[in-house]
């Protein structure tokens, strides 16, 4: 799985989880904000992103790597993915 | 129960997906119901013991009791009545006598358990999500497993990887934070439901 694939599947997982809009999620960048300034990543809906991203990226996320720096940002999201997959 | 279409012939009876998820899917379920009776197939979604309008409380509910209901509901309808659940719903039409079972995005009560702790523990830990669960309840969940049995489909949507006989377009409308439609999945479900009792009876 390369980068991008984990891009690609992390910026699907913001869309069908959260509701948005491809075009929004299609222009989310490394810096773009994520929890705390989504409307529509409350508690609830940040549980049904980590098991989104564990059923199609193959990974298991623990509950002690969940902290506010992992969802802060796209990017940061993104490398924590990308750093799971690799494990 | 809530029904819709013909009183005779084919049935479809349906189960929601279990818990929170029930509310964000249920307007969904409903126009697939609808579709189904405009091409001909009764359809029916029960009332299950804890959810929705029921006089119980959800924390009196058990995976046992809703398979109960489930199959009496079933068997209250004419046939060949088929079984349409989504996500945790395949986890209680195991008891039901049905001609098949067709299922979007089935998990095992296991992983259905996972998600609800996943809940709890970013919830701050009182409750899942607002429901207040029963530990004979969780209990039943941890152990609970689809029927394995019998004429069975399933289907996933197009991010999912697991295995699936179709692949229907649309999203994960259960993950969405506000109940939500998507006519799209709407009509495929119909489509593939009506397409495979047809095959059934054939």
């Amino acid at each position: 799985m390369t980068m991008n694939d984990i891009d690609r599947a992390v910026r699907a997982v913001l869309r069908d989880a959260l509701g948005l809009p491809e075009a929004q999620v299609a222009a989310f960048d490394a810096d773009t904000p994520l929890f705390g300034a989504l409307p529509e990543l409350d508690s609830m809906a940040v549980a049904g992103v980590l098991t989104e991203l564990e059923d199609r990226l193959g990974i298991t996320i623990d509950d002690d790597d969940v902290d506010g720096d992992m969802l802060e940002t796209f990017g940061a999201l993104a490398r924590f993915a990308a750093d799971k997959v690799a494990a | 129960m809530l029904r819709f279409g013909p009183d005779h012939g084919p049935h479809v009876i349906a189960a929601l997906p279990l818990f929170e998820e029930a509310n964000r899917t249920r307007a969904a379920m409903i126009d697939i119901l609808r579709r189904l009776a405009a091409r001909g197939i009764g359809a029916a979604l029960p009332d299950l013991p804890g959810a929705g309008e029921s006089l119980i409380p959800t924390e009196q509910a058990t995976l046992a009791d809703w398979r109960a209901a489930f199959a009496a509901a079933a068997g209250a309808l004419t046939g060949p009545v088929h079984a349409m659940t989504w996500r945790g719903g395949a986890l209680i039409d195991g008891e039901a006598a049905l001609a098949g079972r067709w299922r979007l995005s089935p998990l095992t009560g296991a992983a259905q358990y996972r998600e609800l702790e996943r809940l709890r523990q970013i919830g701050g830990g009182a409750d899942h999500a607002g429901n207040r669960l029963s530990p004979a309840l969780l209990d039943e969940l941890d152990a609970a497993e689809p029927l394995a049995s019998g004429a069975l489909r399933v289907a996933r949507l197009g991010g999912d990887p697991q295995d699936a006989a179709v692949r229907l377009p649309g999203r994960p409308l259960w993950r969405a934070s506000e109940p939500d439609v998507d006519p799209l999945l709407q009509e495929a479900v119909a489509d593939d439901v009506a397409a495979w009792i047809a095959s059934c009876a054939g």
